[in-house]
């Protein structure tokens, strides 16, 4: 990554942040953010592991002695905000970095829309990054909570999830802000939401209460039934607990005509942080391109749910909104829905 | 839309969920500042307290008071700022995965380390459903989580929200942070020394600050949130066209500011910036500061805030807030609190009676 991004080898800077470095020039490439005159550009990212891979390393030695204090102060999560920052080509206006666990990316979506409605930005990058850590890996397993086999979402037998790294920012700005600078859009953000499922801080209840209330919220913010949703990309972490859980929430939203469903974190693995912002991608490219990913590794139906994943992929579909979960720890529940410019 | 802070309440070095630090302060006489723990029984039952970690105590509690003193049951949202998360779980954690090579470690430990642990935390102490956000962007992350809460409302998606700053200095963090040369010694950490210009480095504190705030007005509330800017990635040399534009997007004038929250924190790479903004922008303004008071933290930002919404209640500010020397005024109309994080964040806060 390094050299991909041209920094020196003795250039301090944590892995999560060049993951996010690299997302940032594809998004800034892909937007052409290199001429956009004095528009004010605001950057909201999402991590919660920070510099923690360093810090883990040298935690003995920022104690000990002097060897590596230049990543003491990259050990906060705002610092590997700032440092992706400053790899932007011009002046970011507003930077700030959520932490909602598994959710922070989707957050940063929803944090976006708001400055862009308020008039508080003209164009807004909003994801998530993360990078692997031995602290959060054994983290997840002291909550038994990994699959050492590949993550299976939906599947009755499934164990838990697979931990992955990974950064991913979308370029939002309103429709007339694009159209000024000639930019164009790949489709709308209709609605969000952002719930709490207040039940437990690492588990979801058992009914989906956060998440029923984030989907339905999302869809009554963008003005849709369900029954206009084509295509859900599920948080579908595999764990036991989040599939059933947001499966009945899902239950509770659709009724018996449940859309399309699929989790993509058996292609990814579960990128925590970046999750949501990886799964804004997914969704964004399944809507432009006509296709629904295919949920890897499901063979049985869970008992208690009455739907299966798809599991197959399937291309030439028209699909018009899709609704993509992303929920964390401590029962921060978002939703958004992105849909097709009419 | 207006938008009120109803009501408030805060744990530091200070006396815990009081304002008597306007009228009898403690003032700080070595570098490392504990919090003085008010008695959490009233908030928390033991059984829970002992599952809670320091921060995540003093957030509950700080919380609810607030809750109490504004005569409210529930919020429509709980948004937090913490720079570290729950450090100390955090570095409970990490010593337990370098020490024991990564077997047998306890799962509570990481389950609260994470930063959304607060806000996670007080949503399910409430039972709230609502909006739940965390931000841990450094100096500005208390800034950031207000900032989303004037947007929420501004946009019609909430009426109220729980906006607190939260974060706990361990010793470890401390010691590792004076290597970056972030702490004064103890001799060196009375006010007077503070406020000397051409030091290095501040004394540290813990912050636990809960604002309540409502778009809906109440004939109890500490004062109104006029005005809320971020910004990022300026030179100091904007500083003043930035003012500005904040003065002409509230319809003001700088004669309506009759004092300006600044972050002095005796370390002069810091304080540069504040003396720069006063002089430029707000030479007719009275001048205060907070962080001698509360101390220096990620979320210090939120006593500023904090500290100016009670002389508006009150209508008086004490000496002991001057940083520089006081002029005569018949009313407090509106402070404006200034925040800047080592030259690259900052916000501009104006509230008004």
């Amino acid at each position: 990554m390094r050299e991909m991004l041209g920094i020196a080898p003795d250039f301090a800077i944590t892995r999560t942040s060049l993951l996010g470095r690299i997302a940032l020039r594809e998004a800034v490439q892909m937007a052409v953010l290199t001429k956009i005159g004095n528009r004010r550009v605001a950057f909201v990212s999402g991590t919660t592991v920070g510099g923690m891979e360093k810090s883990e390393q040298f935690y003995r030695d920022f104690l000990e002695n002097d060897k590596r204090n230049e990543y003491i102060a990259l050990h906060d999560c705002g610092a590997c905000t700032e440092m992706i920052a400053k790899d932007f080509p011009g002046r970011i206006s507003f930077q700030t970095t959520i932490s909602t666990a598994c959710s922070s990316a989707a957050n940063a979506a929803i944090l976006g829309a708001g400055l862009l409605k308020t008039g508080r930005a003209d164009i807004v990058i909003a994801g998530g990054t993360e990078c692997l850590s031995k602290f959060h890996l054994d983290g997840f397993n002291t909550l038994m909570i990994l699959d050492s086999q590949p993550c299976r979402p939906f599947d009755k037998n499934r164990q838990g999830l697979n931990l992955g790294e990974g950064a991913a920012y979308v370029v939002m700005e309103m429709a007339d802000g694009a159209a000024a600078r000639q930019a164009k859009p790949l489709c709308r953000l209709s609605g969000y939401a952002n719930r709490c499922d207040a039940f437990h801080q690492t588990a979801s209840s058992p009914e989906g209460e956060g998440a029923y209330l984030a989907m339905m919220a999302a869809l009554q913010d963008a003005g849709l039934q369900p029954v206009d949703i084509d295509y859900v990309n599920a948080h579908g972490t595999g764990t036991p607990n989040n599939d059933e859980s947001e499966g009945h929430a899902m239950m509770r939203v659709f009724g018996n005509r449940m859309p399309w469903v699929s989790s993509t974190k058996g292609f990814t693995g579960h990128t925590t942080s970046a999750a949501g912002g990886v799964e804004n991608v997914i969704s964004i490219l399944a809507l432009t391109r006509g296709f629904v990913p295919a949920n890897l590794n499901f063979s049985e139906k869970i008992d208690s749910l009455d739907f299966t994943p798809t599991t197959e992929v399937k291309t030439h579909v028209n699909l018009n909104h899709i609704l993509t979960n992303s929920f964390g720890f401590g029962g921060n529940d978002s939703s958004c829905i992105f849909s097709k410019i009419s | 839309m207006d938008i009120f802070i109803r009501s408030a309440s805060q744990i530091s070095f200070q006396q815990p969920l009081d304002m008597q630090w306007l009228t009898a302060p403690i003032f700080p006489s070595v570098a490392f500042n504990p919090p003085l723990e008010p008695d959490y029984k009233q908030f928390v039952s033991p059984v829970e307290s002992r599952r809670m970690g320091h921060l995540l105590k003093r957030a509950v509690a700080v919380s609810l008071d607030a809750l109490r003193k504004g005569d409210c049951s529930m919020p429509d949202a709980v948004i937090s700022g913490t720079g570290l998360g729950c450090i100390e779980n955090t570095e409970k954690f990490l010593n337990a995965v370098i020490d024991n090579e990564e077997e047998c470690l306890p799962p509570t430990p990481f389950m609260q380390s994470t930063h959304n642990t607060v806000s996670s935390q007080i949503a399910l102490k409430l039972q709230c459903h609502g909006y739940n956000s965390t931000y841990s962007h450094r100096g500005t992350s208390f800034d950031s989580a207000l900032l989303d809460a004037v947007i929420q409302i501004q946009l019609g998606q909430i009426g109220s929200a729980l906006v607190g700053g939260y974060d706990e200095m361990t010793p470890a963090y401390f010691r590792m942070l004076n290597k970056l040369g972030y702490w004064r010694t103890d001799e060196a950490s009375d006010v007077d020394s503070l406020q000397k210009s051409g030091r290095v480095g501040s004394i540290s504190g813990s912050s636990a600050v809960s604002l309540l705030l409502t778009s809906s007005p109440s004939s109890e509330k500490l004062c109104q949130l006029y005005g809320i800017e971020a910004f990022s990635c300026f030179e100091k040399n904007q500083l003043p066209a930035i003012y500005h534009d904040f003065l002409l997007k509230y319809g003001i004038v700088e004669a309506d500011i009759d004092a300006v929250m600044c972050g002095f924190s005796g370390d002069d790479s810091n304080d540069e910036m504040y003396r720069y903004f006063v002089a430029e922008c707000c030479p007719q303004s009275d001048v205060l500061w907070y962080k001698h008071l509360f101390g220096e933290s990620f979320c210090a930002s939120a006593f500023g805030v904090y500290a100016a919404a009670c002389c508006l209640h009150q209508q008086k500010v004490p000496t002991h807030l001057y940083y520089m020397k006081e002029r005569k005024r018949d009313k407090i109309r509106k402070i404006l609190v200034f925040n800047c994080f080592q030259n690259i964040d900052g916000s501009l806060i104006l509230l008004s009676l």
